[in-house]
């Protein structure tokens, strides 16, 4: 597989939708397979929330495999024989987009928390700019899982001309009460630990580990599912020997410990902030004085929606509606449940049954 | 279901659900004729990928489950072929029917059809080569005559626009008389 990393850092005014403005922006993107004569057979994968453009083959530091290996390569449903798929760090995040931790021009200092509320048209429109600057003239499909779900959808709405399918996975045209609730909770953790400082924290030299730890923690536990934990963890204690610490007393716990552990080392706390804020404010409708049939109107190209069984974080019912809205607006729109164990993760995951809808969608 | 018969039924660019539109080739046939805004419902996965396959769209789901999912999203016309028999509830899903589209066609296999009869008059449950399945692997449980149909959307107040009966081969017969009798399947046309 051709596999490509770059920068592209486009010099216009980037206007937020939060009416901040920005002089230039940089996006880190990675490609993967070629692009034909007539590059007309790009295909745009999204990221969710704490993901990067590390997609597909080995990651840069070359001991793991990117977010969605399992569904992109040669052969697999979104196949780098026959596509040239673009996969961008969006921005806000921190692993080399323009994010919080940027150095701003104006100050020389990292923009910290004074980087502006970011959002998911706002995700879609930097993502023109790098279509745009590869001269691709239209999508042959955007697809994303969770929150790359609803850069999908507000492509399909944001852009209609200029996609021709939208595969949005485990994800929602409007976040719930307990989606809010739970990040709301996740930040409060962030924000508590006595090393945030307000989101100064680079500048006063200390990291919010505990706190961007914990957080996880509690994010973590919402991406899986019971069935999922109670199979692989059981009620199981942890060796003795073999703990992350002391008080540690089930293998779940040293598992999430685990996991938060390495997630404080690289994730940046304010980006932590900032991709939650834009999940929470995600209203397709928002955008069209609340009406959501007049969103979805706009759309000309395909719709796969597909939810998965064990999901609580997006549960089937928000795809469900999200289709019941399509049929609505005449959007040419399918919708399946998929099984699946691993709960809102579950859209990571090539099951045979989602390899192959996806393959077929793309190549319908 | 054929749909040359639903020619004069399904009007050109009307909004039309599909209940149990297996591969989704009726609706693609409409889609291509009549230049329908099609939609199946379909709770079968590789069925459900054909639909995919063949630009229909399509979402899963049990009709078991019953039809409030689709009622009131502006669907002319609603398809049930075949597939009444095989639901758990198929009154309520008859009473639903007209809040899914303002008309419905509907059909039936009729287990009042004399060779079905002769079937049973040998003391067996029947298997044809229009009715495979044995007993205990068939999909249809609520099985009914042209008759029984009839009456239950008198019942239900159910208007039968018009209706078709249709012999063995799939054609339809030119007398509805003795239709219970005659006719392996009847299709409806059903209006409020």
């Amino acid at each position: 597989m051709k596999k490509n990393s770059a920068v592209f850092k486009s010099d216009l005014n980037f206007k937020f939708a939060c009416n901040k403005t920005l002089p230039s922006i940089e996006l880190v993107y990675e490609t993967y397979g070629e692009i034909n004569a007539d590059k007309s057979n790009a295909v745009l994968v999204c990221h969710a929330f704490s993901g990067s453009h590390e997609a597909a083959g080995l990651t840069s530091d070359g001991n793991k495999t990117g977010w969605w290996d399992e569904i992109i390569g040669p052969g697999k449903a979104i196949d780098t024989e026959r596509y040239f798929v673009v996969s961008v760090n969006n921005l806000g995040s921190c692993y080399g987009s323009s994010g919080p931790k940027s150095i701003s021009m104006e100050t020389s200092e990292p923009y910290s928390s004074k980087f502006p509320d970011v959002c998911v048209l706002d995700w879609v429109n930097s993502q023109k700019l790098l279509m745009d600057e590869l001269e691709i003239d239209c999508w042959e499909m955007v697809a994303g899982g969770s929150l790359g779900g609803m850069q999908a959808l507000q492509w399909a709405v944001s852009y209609p001309e200029k996609i021709k399918r939208a595969a949005v996975i485990a994800a929602t045209a409007q976040t719930s009460p307990q989606n809010i609730a739970l990040n709301e909770v996740a930040r409060q953790i962030i924000r508590k630990d006595s090393s945030f400082n307000n989101g100064e924290y680079i500048s006063y030299n200390t990291t919010p580990k505990e706190g961007l730890k914990t957080a996880r923690m509690l994010g973590h536990i919402t991406y899986l599912s019971e069935t999922n934990i109670q199979r692989r963890f059981g009620r199981k204690k942890q060796a003795p020997g073999t703990k992350v610490a002391e008080e540690v007393n089930f293998e779940i716990e040293n598992y999430l410990q685990y996991k938060g552990d390495q997630f404080s080392e690289f994730f940046d706390a304010n980006s932590y902030i900032l991709m939650t804020k834009a999940m929470d404010e995600y209203n397709l409708a928002d955008q069209f004085e609340g009406n959501m049939s007049k969103a979805l109107e706009r759309i000309k190209s395909k719709l796969l929606i597909i939810s998965f069984t064990s999901d609580w974080l997006f549960p089937s019912w928000h795809s469900r509606r999200l289709q019941k809205d399509c049929i609505l607006s005449n959007v040419e729109s399918s919708f399946i449940e998929l099984e699946g164990s691993y709960g809102h993760d579950s859209f990571l995951f090539a099951s045979p049954e989602y390899s192959k809808i996806l393959k077929t969608f793309l190549g319908s | 279901m054929d749909s040359a018969y639903l020619n004069n039924w399904i009007k050109n660019e009307s909004k039309v659900i599909d209940l149990g539109c297996g591969d989704g080739s009726l609706l693609r046939d409409l889609m291509n004729t009549k230049s329908v805004n099609g939609f199946g419902v379909e709770n079968d996965l590789e069925k459900i990928e054909k639909c995919i396959e063949n630009n229909v769209p399509v979402i899963q789901h049990d009709l078991d489950d019953g039809l409030k999912d689709f009622k009131h999203l502006g669907f002319d016309a609603a398809i049930m072929a075949s597939s009444i028999q095989c639901l758990r509830n198929p009154k309520s899903a008859l009473i639903d029917l007209l809040d899914v589209a303002t008309t419905c066609v509907v059909s039936i296999p009729n287990f009042g059809y004399w060779k079905i009869r002769l079937l049973m008059m040998a003391g067996r449950m029947p298997v044809s080569s229009r009715l495979p399945s044995k007993w205990y692997e068939t999909k249809n449980i609520h099985l009914c005559t042209i008759k029984d149909f009839e009456e239950l959307c008198a019942e239900l107040n159910l208007k039968i626009l018009e209706k078709i009966y249709l012999n063995d081969h799939g054609k339809p017969l030119k007398k509805l008389k003795r239709g219970n009798l005659l006719a392996a399947e009847g299709v409806y046309l059903i209006g409020a």
